[in-house]
């Protein structure tokens, strides 16, 4: 039996090749397109699954309150907090501190800038390396020990030589003895490094790290494989309220399986409140309708070339064939038709994986070592199968054998009335999509040409390392005297990101100023010039460091904080020093590009440098300008090679996920658009086809080709008219709900409904006429003969 | 085998009701051959598809081989068809996209015949409609009689006890026609009860009865050879 369904389906495929290309072609596209984002959903899903045991591995961030808010911080505990963690609260197998830093390492008479991170030897214990050479349990036990991957261990000493016991300089300092190799992360591990370095060396450098005080590094912990995991979070929780004595500081534990999908950076007001798992569900469900779109094309297509079919069912049920084995027939019919479009998605998904991967910024693949994803294209492939052929089966198995043998007219109104329900669907759809590629479009733009209070365009960013700081003068000297440099400046933190900030501040005309978090920057004098941040009141820092030793430059929004009146003159205490306001800058963004800035504190502080930031006149050669630089800087930090980013490179990355998804919704609309257009285009030739002899008929009585073409396609237009009216609501309240996530935002425009309304309407209108035109002009001697 | 009595069948749209069989009734033995003539809208189709088990009547009374069927579910009259009744249609109705064979093999797959016994059973009976030449070949590429033989080929395979043949001629032109008449006067010979719905009084010869039917109703009955000992009147 199964075998002649098989014959007969491919048979009629093959006989009415036309809409069997259409059906399969658009099957095909959303299969392609549901399996390259089920690629990426999985790849999404399977974040932070590297090591064994990852259930069992936490991260502590923290819940501060300031000024009746709860923000949330990572990489920010004390340094004791670990090993006080693991001595009282029960449960917890091992901690490690962790630090992340930038290090210049040196071997083999090769210098590179790496980054690397200053871990405790439980680290080894919490996160399961495949160590290469080397031995997890012993290997940062030695203070002057290092481990580094594979990758690291290629670019130094060439690949696949054996390192263990080599020596690397740090820092154009100290000598490390690698003490382990490690096989590399792959890319869907939240935390990487280059090289780890035992947490007793940043602990010599900075002895402050083993007070309780400064928030400054991560703090990791395995718990024991029994342990219940509510018990030891309310353990951390109970610990540091008991040590701190205050409620305005909740530290917890922040599961490793959450770190990617439910980030602490998305939390609000303390509480989880969406992430990258809100994208992964959008995404999910985007996949379903693109299928559920290419169903309806093969639903369509099916139950209006019935009538092809009706003599078919009605000679089998003639012959004793009962309702259910026609209802097998033709679900074998689509489920065949839905295999082979798997088939061509095969081709088509290894054809556009690199592209996709491009776009995505991942390394996927197909992966056919993976039995889930055969599983996944053969539940897909079936699932889709049925679903489409469900409703043509019943429909024409349902036909009577009497009508349709003596050639009584099978179109049913519930079948054309459903026909139109799906079209409609699907527009609708299409055009929801249509609406949001142009509302996250035009929320990025709107967001990207934000005043951000300073010029990003030709600015250069440079870490500080090794002399910099040291040779400023001579350096700042020697490249302002070349023309392609035009200003020069030192700051501690990256202009783009949030840098230190802190609460705890008095100042005059405040009150209650205890609990406000204040941002502060440590930069040299000409920083303000450098950046492009305009100072309203007051003057510049000078250039004599210990003149202004004492003196500040403070925001807006810092100056709205003191009072009324002029801020300039007024004093801040922070910790016990006093410090006089010299100048008020504009706000400048820093951190969440969406959001608002804390206050800002400038001090005249440029020996605390971690950046140097260059501006280059507009006209500047910038290859050029790189090249003096290197000079200069190679000439007074010669161990350093250099390292620098374009601050508005940096800008544009800020906004990757909402890229990735501009840019996926724009895909996505267009291929629901053209999956939409492919079944009407064959719906439209059906109707041609079906409406030939009335053509024929009204050409002969005179009718002109426009008014056929009108004809024809009115009834579309109307039903994509429909689509618009019920896309509109559902796209604004899909759209109202996204954006009331970003502080700054686009107010909703008409212009993008109408643009939506319009490109659908245009669309469709092409891909109707294209058939009504073809059946207008055709001669009307030739339908009417064939009667 | 078949005794109607009493039937009746109305159809009806919006405006007007039609009645296309008014309390008819005959009955049909084993083994004969009864013609059924009438003008175009008398009923005689309609009388044809409920006696084939495809429509149901809406009122009187259908015995099958003494099995009251007028109730049948579509299931149990699916089941009832595909054993026992075999039709043959003025317009052929064989499925195109199946070849000869494959179209002579289906009823056979719907009464569930292995394979190796259908092939011999579909084979047996295009050697006799003198087909077997045309085995692979398609519906579209036959002439009328070639495509009428291979439908009363598939009809016949699954030896029924009755063929329904609707204008069995209709298509053909008169050399075809006859060929087709002398297969079903030869099957009727074999033992095959055979109804045909006809306007050709050419073709009604070959049978043993004429029942004639005019507004659904039989008006006339002519029996014509010498089965009618048989007949009970």
């Amino acid at each position: 039996m199964i075998r002649n369904y098989i014959k007969i389906a491919w048979r009629n495929l093959w006989k009415s090749k036309g809409y069997s290309a259409l059906n399969i072609f658009g099957l095909a596209i959303g299969i392609t397109c549901a399996a390259l984002i089920f690629l990426w959903v999985e790849d999404e899903l399977n974040y932070n699954t590297y090591f064994a045991d990852s259930e069992l591995i936490y991260e502590v961030p923290s819940n501060q309150e300031y000024d009746g808010e709860w923000r949330t911080f990572k990489q920010a505990t004390p340094g004791p907090l670990a090993a006080d963690l693991k001595r009282n609260v029960p449960g917890i197998d091992f901690t490690s501190r962790v630090r992340e830093s930038g290090f210049l390492l040196n071997a083999n008479d090769k210098s590179i800038n790496k980054t690397g991170s200053y871990v405790d030897p439980e680290y080894l214990n919490i996160f399961k390396f495949d160590f290469l050479e080397g031995d997890a349990s012993t290997a940062l036990k030695d203070i002057k020990s290092i481990v580094i991957t594979r990758t690291m261990a290629d670019q130094l000493f060439g690949e696949d030589v054996h390192v263990l016991g080599e020596s690397i300089k740090l820092n154009n300092q100290e000598i490390f003895k690698i003490t382990g190799v490690v096989a590399d992360l792959p890319p869907n591990v939240t935390y990487d490094f280059d090289c780890l370095l035992p947490f007793r060396n940043f602990e010599v450098d900075n002895p402050w790290t083993k007070e309780y005080g400064a928030n400054f590094a991560n703090t990791f912990v395995k718990l024991a494989p029994n342990s219940d995991f509510e018990t030891v979070d309310q353990g951390v929780r109970d610990f540091v309220m008991n040590k701190f004595g205050e409620d305005d500081s909740v530290f917890f534990l922040h599961a490793m399986k959450d770190w990617h999908l439910r980030g602490t950076e998305s939390y609000e007001n303390g509480e989880p409140a969406g992430g990258r798992i809100l994208y992964v569900r959008l995404f999910t469900v985007v996949a379903l309708f693109i299928l559920l779109i290419a169903c309806i094309n093969f639903m369509n297509l099916s139950t209006a070339r019935s009538e092809k079919r009706a003599n078919e069912v009605g000679v089998r049920k003639a012959l004793g064939s009962d309702k259910r084995s026609l209802i097998n027939q033709f679900i074998t019919e689509a489920v065949m038709t839905t295999a082979i479009a798997s088939l061509f998605s095969i081709a088509f998904i290894t054809i556009l994986l690199p592209f996709y991967n491009t776009l995505i910024e991942k390394q996927l693949t197909i992966g056919w070592d993976n039995p889930m994803h055969i599983i996944g294209l053969v539940v897909i492939t079936l699932g889709l199968g049925i679903l489409a052929g469900l409703y043509p089966a019943f429909y024409l198995s349902s036909f009577k054998p009497v009508d349709v043998l003596k050639g009584v007219r099978t179109t049913s109104g519930s079948a054309s009335f459903i026909r139109k329900g799906l079209v409609i669907g699907q527009f609708a759809i299409s055009i929801v999509f249509i609406i949001c590629t142009f509302t996250v479009y035009e929320q990025i733009q709107y967001v990207k040409g934000r005043d951000l209070g300073y010029n990003k365009e030709n600015l250069l960013r440079v870490p500080v390392n090794g002399d910099i700081v040291k040779n400023f003068e001579p350096i700042q000297q020697e490249l302002l005297a070349g023309n392609q440099i035009k200003n020069i400046a030192l700051c501690d933190s990256q202009i783009l990101n949030g840098g230190n900030n802190g609460s705890g501040l008095t100042w005059q005309g405040g009150n209650d100023t205890e609990n406000i978090l204040v941002s502060y920057r440590h930069v040299s004098n000409d920083f303000f010039q450098t950046v492009g941040i305009k100072l309203i009141d007051g003057r510049p820092f000078s250039t004599d460091i210990a003149k202004d030793s004492t003196s500040a430059i403070i925001s807006e929004t810092f100056a709205r904080l003191m009072g009324e009146g002029s801020a300039v003159g007024k004093k801040i205490n922070r910790w016990g020093d006093d410090f006089t306001v010299i100048a008020v800058a504009e706000d400048y963004l820093y951190g969440d590009m969406y959001g608002t800035s804390d206050p800002v504190l400038f001090l005249n502080a440029p020996d605390q440098a971690r950046f140097l930031y260059l501006r280059f006149p507009r006209e500047a050669d910038v290859t050029a300008a790189l090249h003096q630089i290197e000079q200069t800087l190679t000439k007074y930090n010669p161990a350093f090679p250099l390292e620098y980013e374009f601050v508005d490179a940096g800008f544009d990355a800020q906004f990757k996920s909402e890229n990735l998804v501009g840019k996926l919704s724009q895909i996505f609309a267009l291929i629901a658009v053209i999956i939409s257009c492919l079944g009407l285009f064959g719906l439209s030739a059906y109707t041609a086809e079906q409406r030939r002899k009335e053509i024929g008929v009204r050409k002969v009585l005179g009718s002109s080709v426009t008014n056929i073409v009108k004809l024809l396609s009115r009834d579309f237009l109307k039903l994509v008219l429909i689509s618009v009216i019920i896309a509109i609501p559902v796209g604004y309240f899909l759209m109202d709900n996204w954006l009331q996530d970003y502080a700054y935002r686009i107010e909703f425009n008409f212009w993008i409904f109408l643009f939506a309304a319009v490109i659908a309407l245009a669309i469709a209108l092409l891909t109707v006429s294209f058939q009504a035109v073809k059946a207008a002009i055709a001669n009307p001697v030739n339908s009417l003969k064939t009667e | 085998m078949i005794t109607i009595t009493d039937l009746e069948k109305y159809y009806a749209t919006e405006e007007v009701r039609t009645v296309a069989l008014n309390k008819l009734s005959f009955t049909v033995n084993e083994g004969e051959f009864v013609a059924i003539m009438g003008p175009s809208g008398c009923g005689k189709s309609t009388l044809l598809n409920i006696l084939g088990l495809l429509d149901d009547p809406d009122g009187g009374s259908f015995l099958f081989n003494g099995i009251e069927v007028a109730g049948f579910n579509e299931r149990k009259r699916a089941d009832l068809r595909k054993h026992n009744i075999g039709f043959v249609f003025q317009s052929f109705n064989l499925i195109d996209e199946l070849t000869v064979f494959e179209n002579v093999e289906l009823p056979l797959i719907y009464t569930g015949v292995k394979t190796a016994e259908r092939k011999q059973r579909v084979e047996e009976v295009l050697e006799k409609m003198q087909i077997m030449h045309r085995r692979k070949h398609f519906p579209q590429q036959l002439s009328g009689g070639q495509q009428q033989r291979v439908a009363v080929a598939r009809a016949v395979v699954n030896k029924p006890k009755l063929i329904l043949a609707d204008e069995p001629t209709g298509n053909l032109d008169s050399s075809n026609g006859n060929e087709v008449m002398d297969l079903l006067t030869e099957l009727n010979a074999a033992g095959t009860t055979i109804i045909m719905v006809t306007h050709s009084e050419h073709d009604a010869k070959y049978s043993h009865r004429i029942i004639r039917m005019l507004d659904g109703q039989k008006v006339t009955e002519n029996i014509l050879s010498d089965y009618k000992s048989k007949v009970e009147v």
